[in-house]
């Protein structure tokens, strides 16, 4: 196979080595070419095949178009069309884009959508057709709220491992501080865990923070909270549609272990104007959408800002003397539709956290993001998006009040992204998605310069660069009535770039930081490390009878980039880096299996039983002492060792009537084996949580009163206790003579959250229908005041022990939030 | 670190409100006690101390027995000399030189061997160079977000030139050691870490500052750091590199102010130890043995 051919590698080749990024560039794209080249043999075989099986038939036509909203405009995710003569179907892509290949006749086509009323039609299909679709939103109380863990029994859809969250839903799980919130509601699905309030991020199936890949609007975003960990950045006026793959990750999809976090934003009301917006305790939030030229072009423009420290003023003199504390964000999207066949997207984010302590010192962080993106229609058949990304994620400190002693610090994150995508519906039974990535990092793990006494001092961390690149082919297959197949694979690739100085390190000896033993420099553009992987993807569906049916899947993952992070939640100083002659790429494989069924006399239950098994190679952990920040030999004080996670998810959903929710048990493990941590043992990592239960209620209680509650049960997190103490020059240590890595758990962690929906008045006192919506959300965070344990820490009492007299220990229990949060707010629509 | 971890988690307190503690007693783990060797000594002309103790149960809150009956001696590679250090009670053995004498100059490299129990703990240690302590100054500093209004004490060294000088900042207030985990200071060269690359210049800020005391009163609020009258004696005392790690990790392990820094705290986990068993199946120790060389400064606040 050629991919292996060791001429190839450009690795301390010379006469490859380009004097600059931009050729290097260059010349990883022709590399990639070269693959491309590879693959499109490989595409026309498969072309041919499907040919093939088109023709072997008799003649075949192709209805597709998009799915919309009518209300709208918005593109329909996942809304399916089904032919009732042939039992067959199809769904709607991420645009909104079907397209199904069925032999000539008449038939009758149903396009549903969950909340949408199902629009019948009966086509005479003779020849290629071009049927764009806008199903009518079900009237207001009929609504359902609905979180999908499968796709309609019909559907082609049929990913497994995944949920679906409609923003509907997200909108009426109770509220933290009045603010509707995509990860609030997230970590109520199965599988999903949090290390508790505070913690930036979420884990998932016992995967770290970094195994998450999350992606707004296919740009990734590197640190996805405001408030580290208290909310999310996402504005959940412009999002449309959340989805959270935590297995099965479709072929198309690479560079994170543990999970998928896919979330498109609105495309913004083409049909009218339109105004949402809110007055919360933390966020006032503004959304506008409008059509720019009708049924054509859009835009949404939506706005966050945190206010608490323009209320605060009056009273805090630090904020009147130029200090800040808030967080914002703006999302923008806009399409444009040329004609039938292209229609173009750009949207953007941009949020920042604010804690400035005057006017010259301070921390903030933040996500930028922007993706272009085109959908061209080859021909009914092939579909294709093309996608320009860039993202940036950076952090600044500064601090010092004066020029003669000052200290300013940032850290940033920064890619371009080319992602081309195609879709081949070769007929009703094969779907063939095929494309690649082209990911240019570029990494500034600190720009620092401190000046101490008038003398400047730059302790900047040289820059990093790197490549990554991937190929992918998959099909998705109909095998009879009963059996659905989804194959794939993934090859990735990934170098890291000079200039720079690569270090080799003396080996690891437990519990000791290493050294740098020799190092080598590397001129600009010259490759320093490569790696490269098959990414094999396999799952299928098998569907017993009408209600039933069974699912598996097993992929493999791998991971160029490493969040580092040792402290006991994930936060925004937490720096990404590169795999590189030191770290090993991480390897994950995860087998899932489950059952899933509608039960009941009209179907409305779901229940389903999903198992997996992951297993993680190179898994990142710390040599105790580790220094994470500014450490040029960073790279000495990591560590690397295998991981597990295995659980049982349990899921049962109630979709229709006046009380809908559902109830989700997870029971799992997660676990590590590092040389040198635990005696070299099995250990549970910090987000191991044995048992996890989630229930969450809605209820109407009348056209204008509605209920919502959520109540959580997990075991406590694994933390490390000590068993001994000892002195060292009158200073009391804390010693764990087991050598035990989180031997011992927190209490549960256990909590209620209500929350009341009062819709405005839709009439008015004169009897005029009136055309503003609005509606008030009371909420209560932790009902019952529990004090959830985030920690429990262990120190010497703060008083000043004098010499000769014994010095008193104690054990801490903190809680982040100690008591109910109750909260207010207010929002319309217009 | 520490100022930024202050600073951010004063505006999160703005922010949110304040967590919420409890002082707990859990259950821990039995464990049996191991040795403990207590060996920070210096080159300077004065008697120096071993303190040799187990370990104890952590919530025991009394003073630790001392181990009796060992054998403790420091031999100087380059001087030939061998150091014995006479046990004293309570767990300390005492080295006393005769006048103008000393363990050694700066450049010695010192072997520690302490035989008990039928087992030999052995460990190793270079003694660094000091700068000199230039001096010391106070400077008054109006109420900030995050401090009362106080006098601020500063001490002035320059790290000599050339990368890989360790050492510890110790400061006596009014003749008191100040000694609580918030208050250790150590540094690498004029900054705080390798990564830091601050070679040859004046200490750092942070650094300059870690002679200040840091004290709360049952509110919670903090005491001036000096007031007029009070005194300071400063030390920079030249520590090996293994004793500088040994010492970071001390200060993750126990400085521990709680609230919301514990998003930053990182999880327990045992600080290392220069000490070894010359049998590697035999007990093993903990605590470290680390030779310095000193320079001082004091002064007095007399505005």
């Amino acid at each position: 196979m050629q991919f292996f051919e060791p001429s190839e590698h450009p690795v301390k080749n010379k006469s490859f080595a380009a004097r600059n990024l931009r050729a290097s560039d260059a010349f990883t794209m022709l590399f990639f070419i070269r693959k491309l080249l590879f693959v499109r043999k490989l595409l026309l075989g498969l072309l041919l095949l499907g040919y093939v099986l088109a023709a072997s038939g008799q003649t075949r036509v192709t209805v597709s178009g998009y799915i919309r909203d009518q209300s709208n405009g918005e593109a329909l995710i996942g809304a399916t069309l089904y032919v009732k003569e042939l039992q067959t179907g199809a769904a709607a892509n991420e645009y909104g884009f079907y397209s199904l290949t069925i032999a000539p006749g008449s038939y009758t086509m149903v396009f549903s959508y969950v909340g949408y009323l199902t629009q019948t039609q009966s086509t005479e299909l003779i020849q290629n057709q071009r049927l764009d679709v806008q199903l009518v939103p079900e009237a207001e109380e009929l609504e359902e709220v609905i979180v999908e863990a499968e796709g309609q029994p019909t559907a082609r859809n049929f990913e497994m491992s995944t949920n679906k969250l409609d923003i509907k839903t997200i909108s009426k799980v109770p509220t933290l501080l009045g603010e509707v919130d995509v990860f609030r509601s997230l970590l109520l699905l199965p599988g999903v865990s949090t290390v508790g309030e505070g913690a930036s991020g979420f884990n998932v199936r016992g995967g770290s923070v970094g195994q998450n890949l999350v992606l707004l609007d296919e740009a990734p975003v590197y640190n996805s909270s405001h408030l580290f960990g208290f909310f999310s950045v996402f504005n959940p006026d412009a999002v449309k549609d959340t989805k959270l793959y935590k297995g099965a990750i479709p072929s198309r999809y690479g560079g994170r272990l543990a999970s998928l976090l896919d979330i498109r934003m609105k495309e913004g009301n083409s049909k009218e104007f339109e105004a949402n917006g809110g007055i919360g305790t933390i966020f006032s939030r503004l959304a506008i959408e409008a059509p720019i030229v009708k049924d054509k072009a859009s835009f949404i423009v939506a706005g966050r800002r945190s206010y608490i420290d323009v209320l605060g003023r009056p009273f805090v003199p630090l904020l009147q003397e130029g200090g800040a504390l808030n967080f914002y964000d703006l999302t923008a999207k806009a399409n444009y539709n040329l004609n039938e066949r292209n229609r173009l997207y750009a949207s953007g984010y941009f949020g920042r956290d604010k804690f400035l302590f005057d006017a010259n010192q301070g921390f903030s962080w933040g996500n930028t993001t922007g993706s272009l993106r085109w959908n061209h229609l080859f021909n009914d058949r092939l579909f294709s998006n093309f996608t320009l990304i860039y993202s940036n994620y950076n952090y600044k400190l500064q601090f010092g009040e004066d020029n003669r002693n000052r200290f300013n610090w940032d850290s940033s994150i920064s890619n371009l992204i080319a992602k081309p995508e195609f879709t081949y519906f070769i007929n009703s039974r094969n779907e063939l998605n095929f494309g690649g990535e082209l990911i240019n990092y570029t990494f500034e793990p600190a720009n620092a310069v401190g000046i101490t006494n008038g003398e400047s001092v730059d302790i900047s961390l040289p820059r990093k660069y790197n490549l990554e690149g991937a190929l992918y082919i998959a099909n998705r297959q109909q095998v009879g009535n009963n059996l659905e197949l989804e194959y794939g694979l993934r090859f990735s690739h990934f170098r890291a770039l000079g200039s720079g100085v690569q270090y080799t390190y003396n080996d690891t000896i437990p519990g000791r930081r290493r050294s740098v033993v020799d190092s080598e420099s590397f001129a600009s553009g010259e490759t320093m490390s490569t790696y490269q992987n098959w990414e094999p993807r396999f799952a299928f569906k098998y569907q017993v009878n009408p209600h039933t049916s069974v699912k598996g899947s097993y992929n493999r993952m791998v991971q160029y980039l490493h969040l580092i992070s040792n402290t006991t939640a994930s936060n925004p100083l937490d720096v990404w880096t590169p795999t590189s002659n030191n770290i090993k790429p991480e390897l994950g494989d995860q087998f899932t299996f489950g059952v899933f069924k509608n039960v009941g006399p009209k179907r409305t239950y779901e229940v389903s039983i999903e198992a997996y098994y992951r297993t993680t190679q190179n898994q990142i952990d710390y040599i105790d002492g580790a220094d994470l920040l500014i450490n040029q030999f960073l790279e000495g004080d990591l560590l690397s060792g295998r991981g597990r996670a295995y659980g049982l998810e349990t899921y049962f959903q109630k979709k229709t009537g006046k009380v809908t929710g559902w109830i989700s048990y997870t029971m799992g493990r997660t676990e590590m084996q590092v040389a040198g941590i635990n005696r070299g043992a099995w250990y549970p990592t910090r987000f191991d949580q044995l048992h996890n239960l989630k229930v969450v209620g809605f209820y109407e209680i009348n056209k204008r009163w509605s209920a919502s509650a959520n109540f959580v049960l997990t075991s406590g997190t694994p933390t490390t206790f000590p068993t001994s103490r000892f002195l060292q020059q009158g200073i009391l240590i804390p010693f764990n003579a087991n050598d035990s890595r989180n031997n011992l758990r927190l209490p549960a962690y256990h909590r209620l959250d209500i929350s009341f929906r009062l819709e405005g008045k839709t009439v008015r006192n004169n009897g005029k229908v009136r055309k503003n919506r609005d509606h008030w959300v009371f909420a209560v965070y932790n009902v019952y005041s529990r004090r959830n344990p985030f920690s429990i820490y262990f120190s010497q009492r703060d008083e000043r022990v004098s010499a000769g007299q014994p010095i008193d220990t104690q054990a801490t229990q903190l809680a982040i939030i100690g008591s109910l949060v109750p909260s207010v707010s207010y929002n319309f629509n217009f | 670190m520490q100022t930024i971890t202050k600073t951010v988690l004063y505006l999160m307190l703005l922010a949110l409100g304040t967590a919420c503690e409890t002082i707990i007693e859990p259950e821990l783990e039995d464990a049996a006690p191991v040795l403990v060797v207590d060996a920070w000594l210096t080159n300077q002309e004065k008697a120096q101390e071993i303190i040799l103790t187990q370990t104890q149960p952590y919530f025991e809150n009394e003073l630790p027995v001392g181990v009796t009956g060992a054998g403790v001696t420091v031999r100087g590679r380059q001087s030939g000399r061998l150091f014995s250090f006479v046990e004293s009670g309570n767990g300390i053995y005492r080295w006393t030189p005769a006048a103008n004498d000393s363990l050694g100059p700066v450049g010695e490299q010192f072997d520690l061997t302490i035989q008990w129990q039928g087992q030999t703990y052995t460990a190793s240690a270079r003694t660094g160079r000091v700068p000199k302590l230039d001096s010391i100054s106070y400077f008054f500093e109006e109420e900030t977000a995050i401090s009362v209004e106080q006098w601020v004490g500063e001490f002035w060294a320059r790290d000599p030139v050339g990368k890989g000088d360790t050492y510890w900042i110790r400061t006596w207030k009014n003749g008191v050691l100040l000694n609580k985990p918030a208050e250790l200071t150590v540094a690498f060269d004029a900054g705080f870490s390798e990564g830091g690359n601050l070679d040859g210049v004046t200490f750092i800020t942070p650094v300059r500052r870690g002679m200040n005391p840091i004290e709360q009163n049952e509110d919670d609020e903090f005491l001036p750091a000096y007031a007029p009258g009070d005194s300071a004696y400063v030390e920079i005392r030249s520590i090996s590199k293994e004793a500088f790690n040994f010492l970071n990790e001390v200060i993750i392990q126990t400085d521990r102010p709680g609230g919301f820094s514990e998003l930053f705290a990182r999880p327990i986990a045992n600080v290392s130890t220069n000490i070894t068993n010359s049998n590697p199946q035999g007990p093993r120790a903990v605590g470290f043995f680390n030779v310095s060389a000193v320079s001082g400064a004091g002064k007095r606040l007399m505005p």
